[in-house]
């Protein structure tokens, strides 16, 4: 029997490793995984609870949850080119500054 | 059945997760989070949303991960680019005593609920007709902010990612 509480746990997993991922690591294209990791155990909650109420606007939610992370990825893969270009680097230490730097 | 296929998932999506942060290949990664969201879908499947099922396969893990994986290839990242992680585990474990409290509270909070059948159901909840239905009717508004929000998006992912002269010349002069 597949109750409320399992699937509460498994969104609820994921949101936490998508926090421990922005946490603990470094790279770039990792921490832009784990917020999108974060936005899918909420989406996974989201639904859960559409389907418990049976009611569609938590449906509804989602889909403008998605639409918002794909244009969101596709302003944050610009501003990587970018920032590669400049820095020739992933690490979000590198990034903190913010001026120009010296030219290689 | 749909027992046996909810573990399955879940212990497809936590463990993709898992290799997602552990991995220090972003390439690696994700691939990693390819799996999880094709198992979030196969829960939205269990879950009786017909259409999100779909929107999750096509949109995250068709459009958004081949993006990533596109962008990634272009950069031709070698194994020196990648930034240096010696307190990673370390960080990983602070970072899971922070999350334990609001998932004890969260947990505890849900599971206080009463039960109610969560199997899939014969009707017509979650297809692509009634959700339209509400998207049109009482949710026109958003849908067509959102609308303009892609569009904003397009123009600014071209405009950042052109091509642009400087317009200072090698000495740092104004052109």
């Amino acid at each position: 029997m597949i109750s409320l509480t399992s699937y509460a746990f498994v969104s609820m997993m994921l949101f936490s490793i998508g926090v421990i991922g922005v946490i603990a690591r470094r790279n770039i294209f990792v921490i832009y995984m784990s917020i999108e990791l974060m936005l899918n155990g909420v989406n996974l909650f989201l639904v859960t609870f559409a389907r418990y109420h049976f009611n569609m606007d938590a449906q509804i939610i989602t889909v403008m949850v998605i639409s918002i992370a794909a244009a969101e990825a596709a302003i944050f893969l610009s501003v990587i080119i970018l920032l590669y270009r400049s820095r020739k680097s992933l690490d979000t230490d590198i990034f903190t500054t913010l001026t120009q730097g010296e030219k290689s | 059945m749909a027992d046996l296929i909810f573990i399955a998932l879940a212990f497809l999506a936590i463990s993709g997760a898992i290799a997602m942060i552990v991995y220090a290949n972003p390439m690696y990664s994700a691939l990693g989070i390819l799996i999880t969201m094709l198992s979030v879908a196969g829960m939205f499947a269990l879950l009786n949303a017909t259409f999100l099922f779909l929107v999750q396969i096509i949109v995250y893990a068709g459009a958004i991960m081949t993006l990533i994986l596109f962008i990634l290839m272009f950069l031709n990242i070698k194994e020196k680019d990648l930034p240096k992680e010696p307190n990673k585990y370390k960080f990983m474990i602070i970072g899971a005593f922070i999350m334990i409290p609001l998932n004890i509270l969260v947990l505890k909070a849900v599971s206080k609920l009463p039960e109610k059948d969560l199997t899939i159901s014969n009707t017509e909840f979650g297809n692509i007709k009634p959700l339209g239905m509400e998207l049109y009717n009482n949710w026109i508004i958003p849908f067509e902010l959102i609308s303009i929000l892609l569009l904003i998006a397009l123009i600014g992912s071209v405009v950042l990612a052109k091509k642009r002269k400087s317009k200072l010349n090698d000495k740092g002069e104004q052109l």
